[in-house]
């Protein structure tokens, strides 16, 4: 079997005692498992306690204060059929159901998808595969081999949640040793492969608050992989369109694209003011964001698939996700 | 809060199959480890021990889960159903109906298939079709049938399990 | 047939209720007392001398029992015995990433494995080649330390008339050149040993096989123990298709440490170890030429591959001959030369995956039978028909083939598809394709020499109603424990419930060869066939003696034996039995079935390949193509399959399923591939980045049975388990064709492949050179 190294774990039942917990050097959070596990499998982190999240109250779902409030231990089976964010956050609803297989919805939470580590070829092998590699920037070695001569870890944000949240300005509130803080979601992921989120040591997150809609809107979450189960996303395109009223061929008053799968943070696309005015079911409007997503956005050999196919077929899934909003018309969320 | 420096094994109480247990769990061990290696229930089966396969699927408090992703002290105060847990005096009309359809070939994915099945027909309560079930057991691998048998036997358990036409 | 009636209906299989409870125990489900884990350390280069082990310090690790090394397992074995090319363990250099160089018995896996991460290895780094044309090139690197001609395995070149001669006269000769990728079994259970020994000295060896055979014999010669104090157990097998069908170091190094701990020893691989052990389809490189008359009909083959074999031999030399002498059937081959050379390559050995050796070849003849049929505007089934070989003949490789239900399998699949009526009205984008093939149901010859039975069956009735069977077959999944029951209680009169399997056990049962080239059926299948109607004979004589009847006119049947001069007559079998039983005494009979040896040509070689009978085999595929991101999905696969006789229904369905199934997955997504640029590993080790499709990406699958019975198979049943997986790729690849004209020559064929094509045409059509394909530009689609 692919045994687990050797760890004690924490079982706090409040965010003060989990708080406390994580305090210890080498600890970690453990919430699904469905990420930490298999890398700790592989050897990846060798943490001295594992403090489990599933007994701390952060399951809610709720709408407060202008927000739908999620709390970071809601499991993603559960967010995907849930009301309020199929509602209030459809994009969100839909990534969520498409993470990894039915099964391992049951398991994963939100909190542990923002914070699953990034992914790469390289990396994500057992010890003897890694060893055979030589390592690399991430695993016990000087060198990338996506980027070659490169000194920073482009390991792959492979979070499916992580860019719909973003493109729905979501923000992210921890708890840790110095008290509460909340951050924007878009400024919470770092170019770095190795340590790729802004969390501290000892913080945990606990909630996820994405702003209400303030007007008509349009969004959807893109994902492509070789099967239709299980697979990590190879490409990852979250869209959110703010309408000046509530139809498809309404003009656009605000649009926000982000791209995942990338390197280790969500792709905020840029250069996208001259939609305001426009229409979705313009053509020219898919083909205007689809090319931009395709000049700004460069898929790299981390992840197991042919990245110049992956390159070539972004601006087609930008297309065609866009195509399926305008198709859904006014039936959508 | 702070965790003893060499914690030993854990007692983890849980419901296991329907009757309440209390186990000695190392800490780093997995639920597929103690069903398999300290109780003997070794209907859960591993095949890739990294959450890829679903051979190893049970039932967390009626949840299908993979159960080499969950650790053993983790399921204290919960409710696991293993394969074995379908036991009974009559054949479960899941088993029944992949026995029927010869659905099981080499059976190895089986356990956890009908796992998966059987949380997804009890919580829909109604007929499903082949393309529901394909949806809802589209984490578990199966090597040897192409699912085709497998597919037919979980319709044909919905249907006699909720009566077809029935939803 | 006996009177059973038992015969042909839908059975439940004897076994599936209690593997699918978790009640059956595979391997890894046993568990002795005492038991110590073992582990095997593995080598992280893919070609180096070993220049020293340190095991001091994993011994002086708590838990830790016994280290052994090659040094310990010296005897280099191989499954083919001409080719004992490799050890338990690397005696002097390892030969790919993961070879194993040293097993540890520890308390517990924990320790195991630090016992194996303790040990210290000295290696002295070789270059590395991972291209077998460089390997067969190189002289100055021997990868097999072994080999006898530097890199080259195996080469086969057997020419069977004039083949330069026919091609140069042939109005159209198709030249092509196609690639196969290598791909592996991925059965969902990891190979699993447990050996034991008993103060008798006795070792037994529990081991997820489908050879116990074979791993007996190997057992006794690379241990040096005698094989009659050596029992091999296969328990239940969670999927094989190939991949468990040699030796391993596992179990070697599990019955080593047996026997140095004086423990039982368990090793189970982590499923990276599955994939390193590999054997499975191997990499081909296929240059093929093939002549036709006008009318469609073959002239010449001319075939040439490469073959890579990675570090061992495995059941290479099987593989070069089977990469042309089975492509003889079911099209008539006026003449037909094949080339074919394996290399050592330092990657894990290829082997045996289902459809051992030719559906990589049948990918390549197919296409090129579909390539003609555009050019000569015939309807690719059309030609098929047009170059049928026909039934009790012989192929032009001196193979003599017995029934043949070919074209009825063109025909169904061609009703049930649609096929006349659909295919020229689909739009750009959709398309069906067809494609034919042939297997073999086993091989004429052992593959060791020898005069002894290729089957044997023993039975054993009881005085309550039972049969007991005795059967060394190995029951993979495939159904072979239910065959070798169906088979009794039809000739026995018995129900199903009234049989006992006790099969795949040395001590048990009668020595059979293994489940592998299907030869289980028909083997296995006459061999209980032979025994079944002995103890019949004696049963019916007792009961035709008491009644003043004729045994002819006594039937078994429904738990009765009845007079059928006067059905009113009857008593329970039970009954009968204690009347034989009284007469005869134990009521015992063996059956063994040998092949014949008069099926194939006198030529060097000749016997390899030659099998009692033939299946054969026809598909159509339905593909949507997307012609913006070159994903080819597909629809539906009808696939008829002549196995002779469909002893029982609803498993026939099941292999044919399981064999569309893997087949789809080899041309659409996987690929085991060994990167050379990142130190040899092996690029997909796992069932994350080792894609199985899922049950949402398998499309319908109709399974057609086709029954044409052989005189060779027991009431005329031939195989299942392989054949149906041929002609997927092909009929994929055509199908894709007919979509949006496009071939596509090397497998697999995934959206980066199709997609590339796709532009590479539509620059071809832009440039006036190709017209759109269905009436549809390219540029215009997307
Ligand atoms: C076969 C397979 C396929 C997968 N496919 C996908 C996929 O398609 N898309 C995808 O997005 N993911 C995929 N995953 C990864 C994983 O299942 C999900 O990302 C899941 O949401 C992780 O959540 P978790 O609760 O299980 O995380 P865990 O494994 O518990 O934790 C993941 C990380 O987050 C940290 N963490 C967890 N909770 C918190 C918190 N509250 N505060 C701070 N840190 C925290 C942990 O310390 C750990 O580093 C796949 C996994 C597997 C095994
Ligand atoms: S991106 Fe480079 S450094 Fe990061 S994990 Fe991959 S190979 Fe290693
Ligand atoms: S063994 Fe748990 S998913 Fe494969
Ligand atoms: S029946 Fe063998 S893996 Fe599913």
């Amino acid at each position: 079997m692919l045994r687990l190294p050797g760890f004690r774990v924490a079982s706090p039942t409040t965010i003060a005692e989990a708080v406390a917990a994580l305090a210890e050097p080498g600890a970690r959070p453990i919430a699904g498992g469905t990420d930490l596990l298999p890398n700790l499998k592989h050897r990846l982190g060798a943490p001295t306690v594992l403090v489990q999240l599933s007994r701390l109250p952060l399951r809610d779902v709720e709408v407060r204060a202008g927000a739908l409030c999620i709390g970071a231990g809601a499991v993603l089976a559960d967010l995907a059929e849930h009301p309020l964010v199929r509602a209030h956050a459809p994009s969100l609803a839909r990534a969520a159901g498409l993470v990894a297989g039915p099964t391992l919805r049951n398991l994963g939470t939100l909190g542990g998808n923002l914070h699953l580590d990034t992914r790469c070829r390289y990396v994500n092998q057992t010890p003897l595969w890694r060893e055979a590699l030589g390592g690399c920037l991430k695993s016990h070695g000087d060198r990338c081999h996506v980027v070659p001569g490169g000194q920073t870890c482009v390991a792959a944000l492979s979070s499916d949640c992580a860019p719909a949240l973003v493109a729905l300005d979501a923000t992210l509130t921890l708890h840790g040793p110095a008290g509460a803080r909340t951050v924007a979601l878009a400024d919470y992921y770092c170019a770095d492969g190795t340590a790729h989120t802004g969390r501290a040591a000892g913080e945990l997150a606990t909630e996820i608050r994405v702003p209400l809609a303030p007007g008509p809107r349009r969004e959807t979450y893109v994902k492509w992989t070789v099967r239709k189960s299980i697979d990590f996303p190879l490409i990852s395109i979250a869209m959110r369109f703010d309408l000046a009223d509530d139809a498809v061929a309404a003009p656009i008053v605000a649009a926000r694209v982000v791209v995942g799968a990338l390197a280790s943070t969500p792709k905020l696309v840029r250069k996208l003011d001259a939609l305001r005015g426009q229409r979705l079911d313009d053509p020219a409007t898919a083909d205007a964001i689809a090319a931009q997503v395709g000049a700004q956005c460069k898929p790299l050999p981390n992840l197991p698939y042919d990245a110049d196919y992956r390159r070539a077929v972004l601006p087609v899934h930008v297309r065609r996700g866009i195509a399926a909003l305008v198709a859904a018309g006014e039936n959508h969320g | 809060m702070t965790t003893p420096p060499d914690q030993g094994e854990l007692t983890v109480r849980f419901l296991l199959n329907g009757e309440p247990v209390a186990v000695a769990v190392p800490p780093h061990w997995t639920l597929l480890e103690v069903l398999r290696y300290r109780l003997d229930l070794i209907g859960t089966k591993q095949g890739c021990d990294k959450g890829d396969c679903g051979a190893c699927t049970v039932q967390l408090d009626g949840k299908a889960v993979p159960s080499c992703l969950v650790l053993g002290s983790a399921v204290d105060g919960r409710a696991v159903t293993t394969v074995e847990g379908l036991r009974g005096p009559t054949l479960h009309p899941l088993f029944d109906a992949f026995d029927h359809a010869v659905a099981a070939q080499c059976g190895f994915c089986t356990p956890g298939i009908v796992m998966a099945a059987e949380a997804y027909l009890r919580r829909l309560g109604r007929p499903v079709t082949r393309a529901e079930a394909a949806a809802a057991l589209a984490g578990n691998l199966c090597r040897c049938t192409g699912y085709t048998k497998i597919l037919d036997a979980v319709v044909a358990a919905s249907e006699r399990l909720h009566g077809a036409g029935g939803g | 047939m006996g009177d059973g009636g038992v015969i042909g209906r839908a059975h439940r299989k004897v076994d599936a209720v209690d593997r699918m409870r978790g009640v059956a125990r595979y391997a890894d489900d046993l568990k002795l007392p005492g038991m110590l884990h073992g582990r095997i350390k593995r080598s992280p280069h893919a070609h180096a001398r070993i220049v020293s082990i340190d095991a001091a310090p994993a011994l002086a690790l708590p838990g830790v029992h016994a280290v052994i090394t090659g040094a310990d397992l010296p005897t280099p074995y191989g499954v083919i015995p001409w080719t004992p090319d490799e050890n338990a363990l690397a005696v002097t250099k390892v030969c790919h990433v993961g070879d194993g160089v040293a097993a540890v018995a520890a308390i517990d896996e924990d320790a195991a494995i630090a016992a194996c991460d303790a040990i210290r290895v000295d290696y002295e780094v070789l270059r590395a080649i991972y291209d077998p044309v460089e390997a067969l090139a190189a002289t100055d690197v021997t990868i097999n330390p072994y080999a006898r001609a530097g890199n080259l395995s195996k080469h086969v070149d057997l020419a069977f008339g004039d083949v330069d001669a026919a091609l140069a006269a042939s109005p159209l000769v198709v030249a092509e050149e196609y690639f196969f990728e290598g791909s592996t079994h991925a059965a969902i259970e990891p190979h699993c040993a447990l050996a034991t020994v008993d103060g008798g000295g006795v070792l037994t060896v529990w081991s997820s096989t489908q050879v116990s055979h074979y791993l007996h014999r190997e057992l006794a010669k690379v241990l040096g123990w005698p094989a009659h104090r050596i029992r091999v157990i296969q328990p239940p097998l969670g999927g094989a298709f190939g991949g468990k069908s040699e030796p391993f170091d596992l179990e070697f190094c599990a019955a080593l440490l047996a026997i140095r701990t004086g423990r039982p020893v368990k090793f189970l691989y982590t499923r990276e170890e599955v994939f390193l052990a590999h054997r499975g389809r191997h990499p081909m490189a296929m240059r093929y030429a093939t002549g036709f008359d006008r009318d469609g009909h073959i002239t010449a083959v001319d075939a040439r591959t490469i073959i890579d074999g990675g570090a061992y031999s495995s059941f290479g030399l099987v593989t070069t001959y089977y990469s042309g002498q089975l492509l003889g059937a079911p099209y008539r081959l006026p003449a037909f030369r094949f080339d074919s050379t394996r290399a050592y390559t330092n990657k894990p050995a290829c082997g045996p995956k289902r459809g051992h050796g030719s559906v990589q070849p049948r990918f390549a003849l197919e296409s090129q039978l579909d390539q003609a049929a555009v050019e000569l505007g015939l309807d690719p089934i059309e030609l098929r028909r047009r170059n049928f070989l026909g039934a009790d003949t012989r192929t032009v490789n001196e193979f003599a083939i017995g029934s043949c239900g070919f074209l009825e399998c063109l025909d169904r699949v061609e009703a049930a598809s649609g096929w006349k009526a659909r295919r020229p009205a689909l739009p750009h984008g959709r398309g069906l394709g067809v494609a034919g093939s042939t297997y073999i149901s086993g091989t004429n010859y052992c593959i060791y020499p020898t005069e002894l039975p290729q089957a044997a069956v023993q039975i054993t009735l009881d005085r309550s109603g039972r049969a007991r069977v005795f059967t060394g077959a190995n029951d993979i999944g495939q159904g072979s424990s239910t065959m070798v029951a169906v088979i009794a209680a039809e000739e026995l009169g018995l129900d199903l419930a009234d049989i006992r399997v006790i099969a795949a056990d040395s001590d048990l049962c009668p020595v059979d060869l293994g489940a592998y080239s299907s030869r289980v059926t028909l083997m296995v299948g006459n061999a209980c066939l032979a025994a079944a109607r002995a103890l019949r004979a004696k049963v019916v004589e007792v009961v035709a003696a008491r009644w003043g009847i004729a045994p002819g006119q006594v039937s078994l049947v429904e738990r009765q034996a009845i007079d059928q001069t006067d059905p009113a007559r009857r008593v329970p079998l039970t009954e009968a039995f204690h009347w034989a039983e009284a007469k005869h005494g134990l009521l015992t009979a063996a059956g063994s079935y040998d092949t014949p040896r008069d099926r194939h040509g006198a030529y060097r070689g000749g016997t390899i390949g030659a099998s009692p009978a033939y299946s054969f085999t026809a598909h159509v595929a339905e593909v949507e193509v997307d012609v913006a991101t070159g994903e080819a999905q597909v629809i539906a696969v009808w696939a008829a399959h002549d196995c002779g006789k469909a002893l029982s229904p609803r498993i026939v369905e099941g292999q044919i399923e399981g064999s569309v199934y893997m087949g789809l997955a080899e041309a659409l997504m996987e690929a085991h591939t060994v990167d050379g640029a990142h130190g040899g590993v092996v690029a997909a080790p796992s069932l994350l980045d080792y894609r199985l499709p899922t049950a949402l990406d398998t499309p319908a699958i109709h399974a057609l049975i086709v029954e044409h019975p052989d005189a060779q198979g027991p009431y005329g049943a031939k195989e299942a388990g392989e054949g149906p997986l041929h002609p997927i790729i092909p009929a994929i690849a055509a199908a894709i064709y007919d979509a949006v004209g496009v071939r596509l020559r090397r497998t697999p064929f995934g959206p980066p492949q199709l997609l590339a094509a796709l532009q590479a045409r539509a620059a071809r059509e832009a440039a006036g050179a190709l017209a759109p394909h269905k009436g549809r530009a390219l540029a215009e689609v997307r």
